[in-house]
């Protein structure tokens, strides 16, 4: 059974950065790359917690952590879509610019 | 078990969900053959069969699960055991919520007929709709989180689509990377939770759970599950701190996609939260949070209301506000209170569902959603004005219509567990919003003043007719609303009393 520390300490550290990301970043390419360390985040915890078994690894975590890439991966396509579209729009990708929408 | 009895037992899935799914599959090849050789219309006949055909199934289960002893259903993927594969499971609540998609969905279908017919890139649409409700009718029969999670994943997906689909102008562009950049982070939370539920009992599935689950001990996991279990149902259902996309994303999305989102996607997303609260802790444990967020839900989306010039937008903030008391009956911890909150959802999907689409029909008309320059429209288009009148008395809660009869057991209910705030809080709010319904209801039925200059005219029988269809129906749930509070009645104890045998039908 391999220790559960180090996979929570660096889960950890991609949630913040994941979260992080979402507040600073300008560009909207990058908001999108801290949704999917938010999500590799999650991954990579159903994978740590599938070693904690003792004897054997559970294949079930394997299994929801294959689909839930593709799944966010198809996420990921539709808001670069959404991406391409804003700049024909606006001319930028800077989410700052976005603010016609208001309240 | 051997391998033949795995397929032999075969790849079951509920009907409702069969009929949608494959009707999204067709819809882009029929809408090809359509396109080739010219049939007109083969692509609309095609959506009302399959929200028909939805509805129906759903009449067919429900009849189906009342033969069957304890009411659940369960349906495995290739004979798998629950602990590890996933599972449909099928009870009253689930009908109960099917039936509240399949039937919006119906009307919406007959409506977008006629109102995107203009629009191009209708295949898409159609495909995309037909998606988003098979996707909202899997998560309401899912039996295990996994598969909870494909399913939310599949209507999320379609929905970011759908709200910027008119994508030549940039607000529905603007509105839909909002939409998608919270709803996706949220998505991402409920994931961890998934994975902390995971790590805790070493199962997804929603009967090993409620087993299970209760007897993990209080920790700061427990909290950890808790918060993220919040953020990741609370951004889809537009819960207070977490709402702000929902004002953009409903005006901008084309009407009959708002109607849709605000009629039940969003109750979609409290339905999860309603099923896993209920399945994994004690009602003690979350009662006094919901109940903070239920009023901070009421009280914001208000008095935010309150300012609205844009009459789509005004209805957008009115949704929260309704989230909001149907957050009262998931506070109040009872089956009375829970009856409440999903009686509520279906009452709701019929009168923002209307209230969208009446919007729709003069929005269509006019080209403005300015409030203020509608003045005088109820008497250019007094069918659709009257249905949108009877839409916003009800979302108000004026007695005989079906408004006032679920908002009358949502307080009843917060009374009747101790929390006399939450009804005064809900009270206040109820009367508070009757003052922009009002506003709306001067407004259109003054005289128009001549400087406006607006010119409209009644919208397609089409259109005017599920309008009116609808607004009858508000009217008759009013003042006859014993068959479906006992449906709902139905529904709710399903989580309650329904549990030991919700959990038996698995482990048998």
């Amino acid at each position: 059974m391999p220790p559960l520390m180090p996979f929570l300490v660096s889960v950890a550290l991609m949630l913040v950065i994941g979260l992080g990301c979402l507040m600073i970043k300008r560009d909207m390419v990058r908001l999108l790359i801290g949704v999917e360390i938010l999500f590799n985040a999650a991954n990579l915890f159903f994978i740590a917690l599938s070693t904690q078994t003792s004897g054997y690894i559970d294949p079930f975590a394997h299994s929801v952590v294959m689909m839930a890439i593709v799944l966010d991966g198809t996420v990921i396509a539709v808001g670069l879509a959404m991406v391409l579209n804003v700049y024909r729009h606006y001319k930028t990708i800077d989410i700052r610019k976005l603010r016609r929408l208001k309240w | 078990m051997v391998a033949q009895d795995f397929i032999s037992q075969g790849f079951q899935i509920p009907l409702p969900l069969m009929v949608l799914l494959l009707g999204g599959i067709v819809t882009p090849i029929l809408g090809l053959i359509a396109e080739r050789v010219k049939i007109p219309r083969l692509r609309e006949v095609w959506i009302i069969v399959v929200t028909t055909g939805a509805f129906c199934s759903v009449y067919f289960l429900y009849q189906q699960l009342r033969t069957v002893s304890g009411n659940v259903i369960v349906m495995l993927f290739w004979g798998q055991s629950p602990p590890f594969g996933g599972c449909f499971e099928i009870d009253m609540l689930s009908i109960f919520m099917a039936g509240s998609i399949s039937f919006l969905g119906f009307l919406v279908a007959i409506y977008s007929v006629s109102y995107m017919e203009k629009e191009s890139r209708l295949t898409e649409f159609y495909t995309l709709v037909t998606f988003m409700m098979a996707g909202m009718t899997g998560i309401v029969m899912a039996g295990d989180f996994f598969t909870l999670f494909i399913f939310w994943e599949l209507m999320s997906l379609s929905s970011y689509v759908l709200v910027a689909f008119l994508k030549r102008r940039w607000g529905p562009i603007e509105a839909g990377f909002k939409y998608l950049l919270m709803s996706a982070t949220a998505s991402a939370f409920l994931l961890l939770s998934m994975s902390l539920i995971y790590g805790m009992t070493g199962t997804l599935n929603f009967a090993f759970l409620a087993i299970s689950l209760r007897e993990v001990a209080l920790s700061p996991w427990i909290f950890m599950l808790f918060s993220s279990l919040i953020i990741g149902f609370g951004v889809k259902s537009a819960i207070v701190p977490l709402h702000t996309w929902l004002p953009d994303a409903h005006p901008e999305a084309p009407s009959p996609i708002s109607a849709l989102l605000s009629g039940i996607v969003i109750e979609t997303g409290l339905y999860g939260l309603t099923r896993v609260l209920y399945l994994a802790f004690d009602p003690g444990f979350f009662q006094i949070p919901i109940a903070v967020l239920a009023v901070l839900t009421m009280t914001l989306a208000n008095v935010t209301a309150l300012l609205q010039q844009d009459l789509k937008r005004l209805l957008a903030y009115s949704s929260i506000a309704q989230i909001g008391y149907m957050l009262i009956g998931l506070a109040s911890g009872t089956a009375y209170g829970v009856m409440g909150l999903f009686l509520h959802i279906f009452n709701h999907s019929l009168m923002k569902g209307m209230a969208f689409l009446s919007a729709g029909s003069i929005v269509h008309k006019t080209n403005t959603r300015d409030i203020s320059s509608l003045r005088g429209i109820g008497r250019m288009m007094p069918v659709t004005s009257i249905s949108l009148f009877i839409a916003l008395l009800g979302l108000g809660g004026v007695p005989a219509t079906n408004g006032f009869i679920s908002k009358f057991i949502l307080f009843n209910s917060a009374i009747g567990t101790g929390m006399a705030w939450l009804a005064i809080a809900g009270v206040l709010n109820s009367a508070l919003s009757m003052a922009y319904y009002l506003r709306i209801l001067i407004t259109f039925i003054s005289r128009a003043q001549g400087d406006e200059n607006i010119e409209a005219r009644e919208v397609h029988p089409l259109m005017v007719g599920v309008t009116l269809v609808m607004a009858i129906l508000i009217i008759v749930f009013g003042l006859w609303p014993a068959p479906i509070i006992s449906f709902a009645n139905k529904a709710s104890r399903t989580l309650f009393e329904g549990m030991v045998t919700y959990v038996n039908a698995v482990l048998s």
